[in-house]
Formats: C-alpha cells, sequence, structure tokens
C-alpha cells in the first residue's frame, strides 16, 4: 500500500492542469497504489483547472486507485469544496440493452398493452361522441363547430385540387391505352367508377391524414407534455370527452362531405382532360359518366371514408396521448401517427374491398 | 480572487418594450456593476422575465437601449448578438434543456460549440459543473426524466459550462426544496467570489434575497419603482416595496391584463 503525493503547482489552470494531467498518466498506477493531491503550493484556481482535477479523479477511478486531496486553504479550500461533489461523483449507467427473447417478449408485451390502450379509447370515444350527447351529458358544441370549420372547410381546396390532378392523370393514362381502339369514351366510366368506389375516398384520407391527423397527435402530444392533459385529468374531466369526442364527431360530418367533394373534382378532371384532348362532346362525356356508375359504387366509397374517419382520429389521439419526454416525443409521435393513418387507410381499405367482393357481389 | 468593482457592466437607457400592442416594460433605466448579484423583483407578470430577455438580445425593445460592456446590443445584428451571448450564460425559468439529448450532452453542448474538442475535458467540465448544482448521478438521464427543480438545475449547469463573465437566471430557487435553494444561493455567492461572475437573478425568495443581493430592482407594471440595496428597501418611501419585503397582501388582489 503506497500512495504517491502529487504536489500541485502554484497557479491551477487550463494549462498547468493539462501538464499535470499528462504528467500523471504517463506513470503507470501500480495495484492498490493511492494518489494524494497537495494543494498546500497552490495559491490560485480557476474553473477550468478544477476541470482538469475532476479528469484527474475520473483517471484515478478508471484505474481503481484511491484518491484523497490535502493542504488547501483560503479561498483554493472553498474552490476545491465547490467541486469536491464532480470529484466524488459515481455515476448511474443507462440500464443494460436486453437480449434477443427477452426483448421479443417485451415487445409483445408492449404491443399487447398499447392494443388495450387503443381498444379503451375506441370505446370511451365511441361512447362520449354517440351516447353520451344523446343521455344529455356534456359535448362540446363549440369545439365541435370549430373543428368542424378547421378540419372541413378549410382542407376544402386542397382536397378538390389533389382530386382534380389525380383525375386529370387517370384520364391522361387511360386514354393512351383506350384510344387505340376507338373507345376513348370507355375513359369516362374508368373515372367515374374508379373515383366513387375507390380513388376519392383514399385521396381524401390522405390529405386528411397529413392535415388533420398530424394536427390531432402534435396538439394532444404537446397538451401531455406541458401536463394540460394531468390537469384535465385533475379536475374530473374526462380526456374523451373533452377533446376527442368533438373531434370524432366533426370528422366523421367532414370526411364523406370532402370524398363527396372529390368524387366531384376528380371527374371535373377526367372530364376536362376527355373534353379537351379526346375532343368528345361534353354532354356525350357527361351521360356516359352517369350511366357508368350506380349508387351502390358511391356507397361503397362513402362507407370507406367513415371508417378513415374514425381511424384518422383515434390513431392520432391514441399516439399523442403516449408521448413520452419533451419536444422530441411530439415529433415521434405525430410521425408515427401519420405512418399509421396511411397503414390503416390502405389495411381499411383492403377490407372493403374484400367484404364488397365476396359479401355484395 | 476577485473584489468587488465599481466599474459599469451593463447600462440600460429608458427601455420600452411591448408584446404586440401591450405595453410591458415602461421606461426602464439603471446600470449593473461589474462583479455584483443583482437581484430583479417584482409581482408575477411585472415584465421580468421580458426586461431579461432583452438585456441578453432575445427580445427587441421598442426604444431604448441597453449597453453590454461598452456595445448597445439593441442596435447589433444576429451576427454580432450571437457573439455577445456566447459569452453570457442564460439559466431560464423552465430550464429550457433539449429534450432529445441526455442531461449531460445538454450541459456539454455548449462546450463542443465553442470550447474546444478535447472530450476528456469537456467531460470533466460536464462532471464538475453538474456536481456543482448536485445533479452529479443525473448525468445519464434524459431531462424528460427529471423533476421541475431538477431541470432547473441542470439549466444553471449548463448556463455556467463556459465560465462566463455573466449569468442571467429567471428564479433560481422556484420549484427547489429549503435546502436546495439555500445551496443554490451559496453556489451563487462562491461563483461570485471565486470566479468574479456577475449575476443577474429574477427571484421572489425573500430569504434568499437578504442573504445573496449586493442591489436590488423593484419592477411594478412595467415601471421601476425602486434601486438598492436590502436595506435600503426596508426603510424605502414607496409603500408597494415595503409591501413587499414585509410579505403583507394587498386588500384586494389586482387584476392584470391585456
Ligand atoms: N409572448 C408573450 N406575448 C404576449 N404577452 C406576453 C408574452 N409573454 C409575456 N407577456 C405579458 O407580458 C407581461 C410580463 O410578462 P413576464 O413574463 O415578463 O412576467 P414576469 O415578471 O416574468 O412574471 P413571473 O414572475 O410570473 O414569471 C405579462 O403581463 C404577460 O401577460
Ligand atoms: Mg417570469
Amino acid at each position: 500500500m503506497t500512495t504517491r503525493r502529487i504536489a500541485l503547482p502554484a497557479s491551477l489552470d487550463q494549462e498547468s492542469g493539462r501538464k499535470l494531467l499528462e504528467s500523471i498518466k504517463k506513470e503507470r498506477i501500480a495495484p492498490g497504489e493511492s494518489l494524494l493531491l497537495d494543494f498546500a503550493n497552490t495559491q490560485t484556481m480557476d474553473a477550468r483547472g478544477g476541470a482538469w482535477i475532476v479528469a484527474l479523479a475520473e483517471h484515478a477511478r478508471k484505474e481503481n486507485a484511491e484518491l484523497s486531496w490535502e493542504g488547501q486553504q483560503g479561498d483554493v479550500a472553498d474552490f476545491v469544496a465547490l467541486i469536491e461533489p464532480g470529484l466524488r461523483a459515481e455515476i448511474l449507467k443507462r440500464r443494460e440493452t436486453e437480449g434477443f427473447i427477452e426483448h421479443a417478449g417485451s415487445t409483445g408485451i408492449a404491443v399487447a398493452a398499447e392494443l388495450r390502450e387503443f381498444g379503451g379509447l375506441l370505446v370511451d370515444a365511441t361512447y362520449w361522441t354517440l351516447l353520451a350527447p344523446i343521455e344529455g351529458r356534456g359535448f362540446r358544441w363549440g369545439l365541435w363547430t370549430d373543428e368542424l370549420y378547421e378540419m372541413g372547410v378549410r382542407a376544402i381546396r386542397i382536397n378538390f385540387v389533389m382530386n382534380f390532378l389525380l383525375g386529370l392523370t387517370i384520364a391522361m393514362m387511360s386514354a393512351a391505352q383506350m384510344r387505340e381502339f376507338g373507345l376513348g369514351i370507355y375513359v369516362a366510366n374508368l373515372v367515374m367508377i374508379g373515383f366513387s368506389r375507390e380513388l376519392a375516398a383514399i385521396m381524401t384520407a390522405v390529405v386528411v391524414s397529413a392535415r388533420t391527423g398530424a394536427a390531432i397527435a402534435a396538439e394532444l402530444a404537446t397538451m401531455k407534455v406541458q401536463e394540460e392533459i394531468d390537469a384535465l385529468r385533475g379536475m374530473g374531466l374526462n380526456v374523451s370527452q373533452f377533446l376527442v369526442a368533438p373531434k370524432l364527431l366533426a370528422l366523421l360530418i367532414v370526411m364523406p362531405c370532402l370524398t363527396a367533394l372529390g368524387m366531384l373534382a376528380g371527374i371535373a378532371g377526367g372530364t376536362v382532360w376527355g373534353v379537351l384532348v379526346l375532343e368528345i362532346r361534353w354532354d356525350a362525356w357527361l351521360n356516359q359518366t352517369l350511366s357508368a356508375a350506380t349508387i351502390d359504387d358511391i356507397w361503397q366509397g362513402m362507407s370507406k371514408s367513415i371508417a378513415f374517419a374514425i381511424a384518422i382520429v383515434l390513431i392520432g389521439c391514441h399516439n399523442g396521448l403516449r408521448v413520452r419526454g419533451g419536444s422530441r416525443g411530439v415529433g415521434l409521435m405525430t410521425t408515427r401517427a401519420v405512418v399509421m393513418d396511411i397503414f390503416a387507410i390502405v389495411v381499411i381499405d383492403m377490407l372493403f374491398a374484400t367484404m364488397f367482393y365476396y359479401v355484395f357481389d | 480572487m476577485t473584489t468587488k468593482q465599481n466599474d459599469i457592466l451593463i447600462e440600460v437607457h429608458n427601455l420600452i418594450a411591448h408584446y404586440g400592442e401591450t405595453l410591458v416594460l415602461d421606461g426602464i433605466s439603471f446600470t449593473v456593476k461589474r462583479v455584483e448579484i443583482f437581484v430583479v423583483i417584482g409581482g408575477s407578470g411585472c415584465g421580468k422575465t421580458t426586461l431579461l430577455k432583452h438585456m441578453t438580445a432575445l427580445l427587441r425593445p421598442t426604444s431604448g437601449s441597453v449597453i453590454y460592456d461598452g456595445a448597445d446590443i439593441t442596435k447589433m445584428d444576429e451576427e454580432q448578438c450571437a457573439k455577445v451571448q456566447r459569452n453570457i450564460g442564460i439559466a431560464f425559468q423552465s430550464g429550457g434543456l433539449f429534450n432529445s439529448m441526455t442531461v449531460g450532452d445538454n450541459v456539454a453542448l455548449p462546450l463542443r460549440e465553442y470550447g474546444g474538442s478535447d472530450e476528456d475535458l469537456i467531460h470533466a467540465i460536464v462532471r464538475l459543473k453538474l456536481g456543482m448544482v448536485g445533479l452529479g448521478a443525473a448525468e445519464h438521464l434524459m431531462p424528460g426524466e427529471l423533476s421541475g427543480g431538477m431541470r432547473k438545475r441542470a439549466g444553471l449547469a449548463r448556463a455556467i459550462a463556459l465560465d462566463p463573465p455573466v449569468i442571467y437566471f429567471d428564479e433560481p430557487s422556484a420549484g427547489l426544496d429549503p435546502i436546495m435553494a439555500s445551496g443554490l444561493d451559496d453556489l451563487i455567492l462562491n461563483l461570485n467570489r471565486l470566479s468574479g461572475i456577475t449575476f443577474i437573478i429574477v427571484t421572489h425568495e425573500l430569504e434568499s434575497i437578504r442573504k445573496i443581493a449586493d442591489r436590488v430592482l423593484m419592477l411594478d407594471q412595467g415601471k421601476e419603482i425602486f434601486l438598492g440595496t436590502v436595506e435600503e428597501a426596508l426603510t424605502s418611501p414607496v409603500e408597494r416595496v415595503r409591501q413587499f419585503f414585509e410579505r403583507r397582501a394587498d386588500d384586494f388582489i389586482v387584476q392584470r391584463g391585456a
């Protein structure tokens, strides 16, 4: 058991501290040896000098050498007292990452918990949106009208443009094939059936999930981070009643409207191409369009849009409420919500296609 | 070691500031001397945080000037402001930590950006500063995992990381227990005495004001109603100042707002 005494320089600063540590690192520390810092000569020291002493302590800890100090006087003693916690600090390590089996297990548990949470939200939201108002319990009509405006009215223009351009594109692409057989007029059928069954609903859902879905997730996540959600709960108010239900009811109304608009816009886009480029008379095109689809086709698109609305609101709220941490969590959850929205839209679309194929045809 | 000096570090001259239409600071003038602990007090919502943000060039005033070390920061462009801000430490009312990094990385950020590249030294400084504020064990935690008071202390550790000559501190002891608050006062006094750091502190804590303040500025509804030492404040002719220090309530609660 030996002790190495290290005399510290008269003025301990950035430069002298660096030199000190370098000289100590050069000599190996023998097992069992301990280090003693002698402050007796030190007249002044500054924060950078103190930092080098902390670095020295770190080095000693790595080498398993005990470190002590003595001889500090006056202001230097005060300074040493100031940096002492840094000299003694034991670092808490992050928890070890888990092995594969544990990982698979905990992922499974997490997914199950998340599904349970989502189910709870679904039940709660359904109750507060559909049943509670009938029972005469509170529904926030003021917020609901705000949401109608925000989700619906303000989305009209972008939704119209997107569907119009898609209609134009579809007509353009199919016309190339159809025209060779002199069947240009049937492009009208294609656009009509495509938009009423599928394209308007999908395009509108994509627009809405990018606008509204992201907004819902970001809003709720920020509220959660700033303890607004806790404040609500603390007042005995129900989150589903207060925040989710008005949004859900609003989108349930807005979404079919936007989808209907999307159908008109898509067909308008197709018509513009048919009349201007394929040079088919517009009344013939219109007659062809109207005879192409039945009300069932439109009903298929509209019913889908209701399912999309439910999915977008609930996924947004679900992810917003699950946020952890601060601003970064808000960004992550918003991203997650939009990705889940798009995925859910495709899955729901597939389910509807299957249902109409096997059940109704 | 540094002793109290008399030369002027910051001079605020007839500062007038608005948020939109609302007048928040109404002609504030005072000076801060080098190596003093200057405390700003006043009722909630009277404009203390706003004043601090103007003194650190985070906000631009409607009129008036803030002379820092001989240069008017209200007339500077972004780049010059950044140069000044690099040399001051700011600890915000709610911590202002970056949520995406660990506490240690938060403190290391200004060091990595401005303080050179020696990772060993940076690590030691982080350790040192976190130790000073009693968070030696929190280095690897995320800000989201800290309590409110811990976040505030981590914010201070980041503010002092570069050993700035001036530190602005918004409500250091709000949210801390009395023991920790008193420890923080000692830390401020020590940093002031040993490293010669000038502090401009917003606080409501009477105890803490008595212990650390060299001079006190009191604001009320955007106006300056007192400037002087604590002893002078206790015998001030202005009723509202004595009321603050004697901790007496209003007869009725004054309603403020736009
Ligand atoms: N971003 C803002 N926009 C508009 N008004 C603001 C803004 N921030 C603050 N205010 C108003 O300016 C006034 C002063 O606010 P400030 O934050 O400076 O108060 P404070 O003295 O720091 O209060 P506290 O002690 O509660 O922190 C308040 O009346 C507040 O309503
Ligand atoms: Mg404030």
